[in-house]
């Protein structure tokens, strides 16, 4: 009985190493990941990142012409 | 439309060659690999069949295993919530880095066996130290992190990508060096080429021309577009490699706004006379380097990481001299290019080695079992000056479409030495040799003597062809333009160029490229393709 | 204003390279020595026995032959001079001292040089037999180890060789002598340009950059005398009563050796008061001073390193101070804006245009109007809508100022 059960697991197991290599040879040979991403991940991405509020670096960043002085090593 | 059956075809199928195609996958003339190409994309409809265990090794080795070492580099280097917090913020690494694995699909096209064994070691190499680097930022970045300075941040040291990562050794351990560009840029370019066209585009933008080096413009678009994280309290900065580098230093400086130690190379670097002087600027960047961060200079550590360095180079050289003598290296063209570049700039890391001791177990396989690794090569190649980083992977295509095996790059030929480690004024003296010759400068600044050891290199490596790549708003090349034509006719060297903007894909595309090559070997050497199916295909939205 | 009395003498010399006052030298039995860059100290190659020319290729407007070894995608100037050597423009150059401090222009100068290597022919463009090219490492720097680098090239790589090849006297006191030449000249050329800082200058950018040039493309010894008298001209020239300008300006910016180009920009009603672009006057006419006991080499080392504002200077100090003098240039010739300029192809310029024209205007409230050019600018009506803009826009602004 225990041997049967322990079987079954093995089995179950088995089975489900089984079923994920052909979904992940299924992906991998039809190349759903690179459809994936290339049809939903990087437009989505792509729509987050063009949209996304950014510094106007010319506006915003100083430039303090004497802020650093020459190091005596580099004098 | 979907094909109509046609049962008299069935009646003809020769189907123990069916059975040999499936088991051993289709000879190379037979291949097609351009019928899997979904149009414009690059996608494929459905990856190769190499044979069953080709396509097994892909599948498990390649395909399954870098996907699995990513998930884990991600979460050795940080975990996953810095990356998603970085993905979410970053163009750069959301945009580029997911896809990661067509890089590898498109530098690994149509190889087989050994070549399929040895090769995508390079490109772990690669990703994994890529991944390193960009969650080292995610961990560190003040914009990620609350506005915090936290540990990261105060132990990391930026530098502009062509600082040599070596600079930095004497404090393994303590500090981090962290290239500005390499990862946000660099790499990016080979992966998917769409994102570098924002920065190039956010850099004009503000007034820049067009004509600068489409590298440097990239670099200082991300300033500009604000995509570089705040990941470090000083930066070390260089004039390599060319006046365009010096130039967008200034913006960086700008908008970067650190203390900042400049670290410039002498041009003329055959001169014995500039040695004392870069010797002292290194010393200089050292000395900078303590006073920023308060932490000694251990000669001790330098010494004991460029001795790994050194194993590094050794290596490269048995591999040179397997390329150079027999048709058994085990590396196709554009993983020794990249590879080459990445590990000798960026400097050693332990992933290096780990790499290093895969392949050259493929390697010692090859020269041993004499394994001719790309039995259909009609010509050996060599590639000289700075490449389309946007097609890195051309030398795939060229093999497989024309047998064109690029055996060896100008750009892997430049550090070409080994720094000593006997005594502090060797290992000075070596250190300033080697920073000299950086990527893209080697053989382009100090006298175009150097440009012209083409014909040695090509000698040396038995080459009978050159693609002559050539960086349409690179000065230095475009000066010696001319010469070259003069040479390559005078020498009667079958010399095919490939015009190119470095990262840009908008300015010569993939597609103008391969045509180029398709009319040179078709007009000049009169041959036909090996797989016609990829003479003439639309990549044009291709990563 | 009533012409100067050389002005046409001048210009005719600017119009070849081997000019009459290069031809006269030349016949005296003096060496021809050519350069490019403010980074070849002149005052070296003015040594006794020798002369310096600056190479400019006036009037080259096609220049096909050096495209074809140049590409069309390198400045125009660097291709300029390759073209007008490859037409034995240059054949009364006794040497090159070179310089790497662009590559357009380095690679022009490895042209010129003969390196008796397998792996290229060298083209022996420069037909004299005495020629030779001879390059010096330039540091990127104007710190302690900058300075003594640059010593050592030019010690072994100018001074010795001009020794070697031509026997020149490169003592001392020879240099002294250089000194107190380039000196005197300096001091002429700044006597002159001081009148445009006047409130009503009483010379104009156009005659100024004319005068400045033929003091670089000439003999030293040989236009010494007509740019004395020239200053003692100046001295009594009286300006027109009507001002014939509406603003005064700074050209900043790369290359420029051709006076049209200032003429452009004056006939659009922008008077240039300043010139600091290379070739131009504010760095290259600064006397040398050598202290007491001071080695001369040394003391001409140290001159060029620190009175250039070269974009090419890494320091962080350098980089960012360079926009301050730029706008101390404005104040001291009481300009009313900056015309920054950049060849086209120009690495280096592209980037400090682009930054000079942020930071000049935001932070210093200085207008700023902003172009690309070529070496011959041919097509000159864009260039005039630009200046006619910005001259209107200083006007309106001096008038929304009310003053």
């Amino acid at each position: 009985m225990k041997k049967s059960k322990f079987g079954k697991i093995l089995g179950k197991l088995l089975g489900a190493t089984l079923l994920a290599n052909v979904v992940l040879f299924i992906v991998f040979f039809f190349d759903l990941d690179g459809k994936l991403l290339y049809y939903v991940v990087e437009p989505f991405l792509k729509k987050h990142y063009d949209n996304m509020e950014r510094k106007d670096v010319l506006k915003d960043s100083g430039y303090d012409v004497f802020k650093y002085e020459k190091a005596p090593y580099d004098m | 439309m979907a094909k109509k059956f046609d049962i008299k075809a069935l009646k003809k199928t020769d189907w123990k060659k069916v059975a040999k195609d499936f088991w051993y996958g289709k000879p190379h003339g037979e291949r097609r690999i351009g019928d899997l190409y979904i149009e414009k994309t690059g996608l494929y409809k459905h990856r190769e069949w190499r044979g069953v265990k080709d396509t097994m090794y892909y599948f498990y080795a390649v395909w399954l295993y870098n996907y699995a070492m990513m998930v884990a580099d991600i979460m050795k280097f940080g975990g996953i919530v810095p990356f998603a917090k970085g993905v979410w913020r970053y163009r750069w690494v959301g945009q580029t880095y997911l896809p990661v694995i067509h890089w590898y699909d498109r530098g690994l096209q149509g190889l087989r066996g050994e070549a399929l064994r040895a090769s995508p070691w390079h490109y772990r190499g690669m990703t994994s130290s890529t991944i390193k680097q960009f969650m080292r930022f995610f961990t560190s970045d003040t914009r990620l992190n609350g506005g915090k300075q936290n540990e990261h941040y105060k132990t990391n040291i930026a530098h502009k990508e062509t600082v040599w990562g070596g600079i930095f050794y004497p404090w393994d351990g303590e500090l981090t060096n962290l290239p500005l560009e390499m990862i946000p840029y660099f790499v990016t370019c080979h992966v998917n080429s769409h994102t570098v066209q924002n920065y190039i585009d956010a850099v004009q933008s503000i007034g820049l021309p067009g004509d600068p080096c489409p590298m440097c413009q990239a670099e200082a678009g991300l300033f500009v577009l604000d995509d570089v994280p705040d990941y470090a309290p000083a930066f070390i900065t260089c004039n390599e490699a060319c006046d365009a580098s010096v130039a967008s230093t200034v913006l960086q400086d700008w908008l970067f706004d650190k203390p900042l130690y400049a670290l410039p190379m002498p041009m003329q670097f055959d001169d014995p006379l500039v040695h004392k002087h870069v010797m002292k600027e290194i010393e200089g960047a050292w000395k900078f380097i303590e006073e920023q961060y308060g932490i000694p200079f251990s000669y001790e550590k330098l010494v004991n990481k460029l001795k790994k360095q050194n194993e590094l180079m050794e290596f490269e050289w048995e591999k040179w001299e397997v390329a150079a003598k027999t048709n058994y290296y085990p590396i196709n063209g554009v993983a020794q290019a990249l590879y080459r570049i990445y590990y000798s700039q960026y400097g050693d890391w332990e992933v290096w080695h780990e790499c290093d001791a895969k392949v050259r177990k493929v390697l010692e396989k090859c020269v041993s079992k004499k394994i001719n690794t790309f039995p259909n090569t009609r010509h050996r190649v060599i590639a000289w000056s700075c490449a389309p980083l946007f097609f890195s992977d051309w030398p795939t295509w060229a093999y497989n479409c024309w047998g064109l095996n690029v055996v060896i790059n100008m750009d892997s030929l430049m550090f070409d030495m080994k720094i000593r480690t006997d005594s502090y004024e060797n290992t000075l003296a070596d250190m300033a040799t080697y920073h000299m010759w950086a990527p893209m400068r080697r053989m382009a600044v100090g006298g175009m003597q150097h440009i012209f050891e083409l014909w040695e290199c090509m000698e040396k490596f038995n080459c009978d062809m050159v693609a002559m790549y050539d960086q349409l708003q690179c000065k230095g090349m475009q000066g010696v333009h001319g010469l070259f034509e003069d040479e390559f006719r005078k020498r009667n060297i079958n010399a095919f160029w490939m015009p190119h903007a470095l990262p840009d894909s908008r300015t010569v595309t993939r597609a103008e490229l391969r045509r180029m090559i398709n009319d040179y070997m078709t007009t000049v050497m009169h041959e036909e393709p090996l797989d016609p199916s990829l003479l003439d295909f639309d990549d044009s939205m291709i990563w | 204003m009533k012409d100067l009395k050389h002005l046409i003498f001048f210009e005719d010399l600017l119009q070849e390279a081997n000019n009459k006052l290069v031809r006269q030298a030349k016949d005296e039995g003096k060496f021809a020595l050519g350069y490019t860059c403010y980074f070849m100290p002149e005052v070296l190659l003015d040594l006794p026995g020798c002369f310096s020319v600056r190479l400019r290729a006036p009037r080259c407007t096609s220049p096909d032959i050096a495209t074809y070894y140049l590409s069309a995608r390198v400045c125009h100037y660097a291709r300029s001079l390759m073209e007008r050597a490859l037409e034995g423009g240059y054949n009364f150059l006794d040497a090159q001292l070179a310089t790497e401090t662009c590559t357009a222009t380095c690679r022009f100068q490895e042209h010129l040089q003969q390196k008796g290597l397998d792996s290229v022919e060298d083209m022996r463009i420069i037909d004299n037999d005495k020629f030779f090219c001879s390059f010096i490492d330039v540091p990127f720097k104007n710190n302690e180890n900058g300075y003594e680098h640059y010593k050592t090239q030019l010690r072994a790589h100018v001074l010795d060789e001009l020794s070697a090849h031509f026997g020149v006297d490169t003592s001392d006191g020879a240099l002294l002598k250089a000194v107190e030449q380039h000196n005197e000249v300096c001091r002429l050329i700044n006597e002159i340009g001081d009148y445009r800082k006047l409130d009503n200058p009483t010379i104009t950018g156009y005659e100024f950059s004319v005068i400045v040039l033929v003091s670089m493309c000439c003999p030293k010894e040989l236009i010494l005398p007509y740019l004395r008298e020239t200053a003692e001209e100046m001295k009594s020239r009286k300006p027109d009563k009507k001002k014939d300008y509406r603003c005064k300006v700074v050209v900043a910016g790369s290359e420029n050796d051709d006076p049209d180009f200032i003429k452009l920009i004056e006939s659009c009603g922008a008077l240039v008061v300043c010139d600091r672009y290379c070739y131009g006057a504010v760095e290259a006419r600064q006397p040398i001073v050598i202290e007491e006991g001071q080695d001369v080499l040394d003391a001409i080392a140290r001159h060029y390193l620190k009175t250039s504002n070269c974009p090419r200077f890494m320091p962080q100090d350098e980089m960012r101070v360079r926009k301050q003098r730029l706008a101390e240039l404005c104040r001291d010739y009481k300009a009313d804006g900056i015309i920054v300029t950049s060849n086209k192809f120009c690495e280096y310029w592209s980037y400090e245009r682009v930054i000079d024209t942020v930071i000049m205007r935001r932070d210093y409230g200085i207008p700023v109007c902003s172009i690309e050019k070529e070496y011959i600018n041919s097509a000159s009506g864009q260039l005039r809508t630009r200046f006619q803009a910005f001259v209107e826009s200083i006007e309106i602004k001096q008038i929304q100022e009310g003053s």
